[in-house]
């Protein structure tokens, strides 16, 4: 059985999606959610905040999301922490090109703020079945 | 945790902040338009565009703007698109895009409006419900079970056949999309597959649809089918046309699109309950505190259900459902009551007046949400029987002009292009005469079947006659549709078709026109009709697409 899901870390530049992320996360989930708004910040925490799961935009200024992932894996602690991508680009060439590249799952952007956790709770759950 | 309808009104509080800072964002957005040079192609520029406007496409329907997100997308493929060339915009690229962007400022001057005068987050639905194709078939005869996995296979279905129960459990629990074909005796017992289906049915909140299958034909059986969530019941030997008949409509009526309700009552307390409960199993709710408001609301959100509160300040419900009723659009709309009354007489006279079914207060959510859903669902199908040929389930006469319509002033106003086909069988009075017309009606079956396989989903086809198709293919020009439907019509001339024992082959002729050159849906049509009728006489089994016509106006086709 596996550990609950209580550590998310959001990486997001949008402040809008990040509130109402924050909120469906926190509220109707129950996690603690941490929130950066870039791949480098994201980077840069998470070796303090130790997320269980991270949930990562694809198109960001700067650090886009995939390169923010093989970066990430360069730190043995997170080679096999779950990423989801959260993106608007879900043709599915697009969604399997981000499997291939080490991600556990895809959440279509524009999500729905009120099963938002239940979505990234099925996932843990599957990571670990 | 926070509850959902708590939730709901935080939910409201970031939409509306959200659509008071649209304005400032689409303002950004126009700037940067106008930045860029029209002589150049500036990729710096280009790209903040296109991330500006992606932002907008991953979260208007977050916060309760689906039309916004839907604009926005347009916008997006067509700037992705562009940044594929990286040239400079020739003017009607240019146009285009100003098109578009027009329109994105024009949805989100609404999204203000919906956020002012309607206190409601309409959240959207988690997603539309996939078709399944996939099709398990548990039969206890090896060949037999076979068998159905060939043949299913020709029609573009995805089999696995099972004779093992136990791993039929196993493949259950990882495929939870998946239509199943049940054998009702298995290896002897007399029920053993219907007691196998109420199991696995037990633990799940949506049934899996079952096919029995079974070599006798007896009422108590068939009621145990039903009550293990059997939606057909066939008699062996497997009439293999009637069993594919019965899944294409089982994948085609599953809906493509959420739910949507109306809810109209004059408690904010109970709308909102109503719209967590609904939203909660992915249908889109629409609320309306003030019965004489919904009037617009009821045109634009073009409801499949209503739910209408009886007493209520100004109007009460049963006269807000005579005037609903009145209108030649919502003529047949399901309206369900809700109400704190209990007496039946009262109840009766509202079903007199149009009342569908009634929803006592308090509503218990389970039951809301079965009586909404079934009503639904039952409407839909109706609806389907009115818009669709019986013989092809394709849309009918009627249906294919009126989209046509639609597409047609769509196209026009957003500058895309759009191609109209009409398909016509080659001397289909001889394959009827000769054959019959049973074998007639499959060679019809067939090339509805391989229409539909073949275009996209946006595409839509209807039967436009006896043996006349017709195609709108929409965002493709005349020459692309000429490729495609080209392809069709070789693979249509190669299909075998059986009657009595003989093998025959059957061919079509099309007639294609490009919307560029025709101001309206009835000029499109008639010329479709006249390069149909020239592929004809250039000897059929041909695609032509027609040409500019003539300035003169005189048409010689």
């Amino acid at each position: 059985m596996a550990d609950k899901l209580t550590r998310i870390l959001y990486v997001e530049d949008e402040p809008d999606i990040q509130t109402v992320a924050r909120l469906a996360l926190e509220a109707l989930g129950g996690f603690t959610v941490e929130i950066c708004s870039s791949g480098g910040e994201a980077l840069q925490r998470a070796p303090d905040f130790q997320p269980q799961l991270i949930l990562l935009d694809v198109m960001m200024p700067g650090m886009d999301g995939p390169t923010m992932l093989g970066k990430l894996r360069e730190f043995p602690r997170f080679a096999s922490t779950p990423v989801v991508f959260m993106t608007a680009k879900v043709q599915s060439s697009e969604v399997a090109g981000y499997l291939e590249i080490g991600a556990v799952d895809v959440i279509p952007k524009p999500f729905d703020p009120m099963t938002l956790s239940s979505q990234v709770q099925n996932i843990w759950e599957r990571c670990h079945d | 945790m926070t509850d959902p309808i708590d939730m709901q009104a935080k939910l409201k509080v970031l939409s509306d902040a959200y659509a008071a800072q649209l304005p400032e964002k689409i303002r950004q957005i126009e700037q940067a338009w106008e930045l860029l040079p029209r002589d150049t192609w500036d990729e710096e520029n280009f790209a903040t565009l296109h991330r500006m406007v992606h932002s907008l496409t991953g979260s208007g329907k977050t916060f309760g703007f689906a039309l916004l997100t839907d604009v926005a997308r347009n916008l997006e493929e067509y700037l992705k698109s562009l940044a594929l060339e990286k040239i400079a915009l020739n003017e009607q690229q240019h146009n285009k895009l100003q098109v578009l962007m027009r329109e994105l400022h024009q949805v989100t001057l609404h999204c203000n409006s919906v956020a002012d005068d309607n206190p409601q987050l309409v959240v959207p639905a988690s997603g539309e419900a996939a078709s399944p194709k996939r099709i398990f078939v548990v039969e206890g005869n090896h060949e037999q079970a076979e068998e159905l996995k060939v043949q299913l296979s020709y029609f573009g279905y995805d089999v696995g056949a099972f004779n093992n129960l136990a791993d039929f459990r196993l493949a259950m629990q990882a495929n939870p999309d998946v239509v199943v074909l049940m054998d009702v005796t298995l290896s002897g017992s007399s029920q053993e597959g219907i007691e196998l289906m109420k199991e696995i049915q037990q633990g799940r909140d949506i049934p899996v649809p079952v096919f029995f299958l079974t070599a006798r034909d007896e009422l108590a059986i068939r009621l145990e089918a039903v009550r293990a969530g059997g939606i057909a019941y066939l008699s062996k030997p497997i009439n293999i046309g009637n069993l594919i008949d019965k899944l294409d409509t089982l994948t085609s009526t599953l809906p493509s699109a959420p739910y949507r309700v109306l809810v109209v009552d004059d408690s904010e307390s109970i709308t909102s309950y109503c719209a967590t409960v609904l939203e909660q199993t992915g249908m889109v709710v629409k609320v309306v505190n003030n019965p004489l408001d919904v009037m617009s609301p009821l045109l634009e959100f073009t409801p499949d259900l209503i739910l209408l509160d009886i007493y209520m300040p100004g109007c009460n419900g049963l006269e807000l459902a005579k005037v609903i009723r009145q209108l030649d659009a919502f003529i047949s709309i399901p309206i369900v009551f809700l109400s704190a009354e209990s007496d039946l007489d009262k109840q009766l006279f509202a079903m007199g007046l149009g009342a569908d079914d009634f929803l006592t207060k308090p509503i218990q959510p389970q039951h809301m949400i079965s009586a909404v859903t079934s009503r639904i669902q039952r409407s839909l199908v109706l609806r389907s029987f009115m818009v669709r040929d019986s013989l092809t389930g394709l849309l009918n006469h009627t249906a294919i002009k009126d989209q046509l319509d639609r597409e047609v002033a769509q196209t026009k106003r957003r500058g895309m292009p759009l191609a109209f086909a009409m398909v016509d069988i080659d001397h289909f009075k001889h394959v009827n005469d000769t054959y019959g017309h049973p074998a007639g009606d499959r060679v019809i079956k067939s090339l509805s079947r391989l229409l539909k396989q073949r275009l996209r989903e946006t595409d839509m086809v209807g039967r436009y006659g006896g043996e006349e198709f017709a195609v709108i293919l929409s965002n493709t020009n005349g020459e692309t549709a000429q490729k495609v439907l080209d392809a069709i019509r070789h693979d249509f001339s190669q299909l075998r078709h059986m009657a009595d024992g003989k093998e025959f082959s059957a061919t079509f002729s099309c007639g294609i026109a490009d919307v560029s050159f025709f101001g309206d849906s009835t000029k499109l049509c008639d010329a479709a009709d006249r390069v149909l009728y020239k592929a004809k006489h250039a000897g059929r089994n041909r695609v032509l697409l027609g040409d500019a016509p003539a300035v003169s106006g005189t048409d010689f086709v």
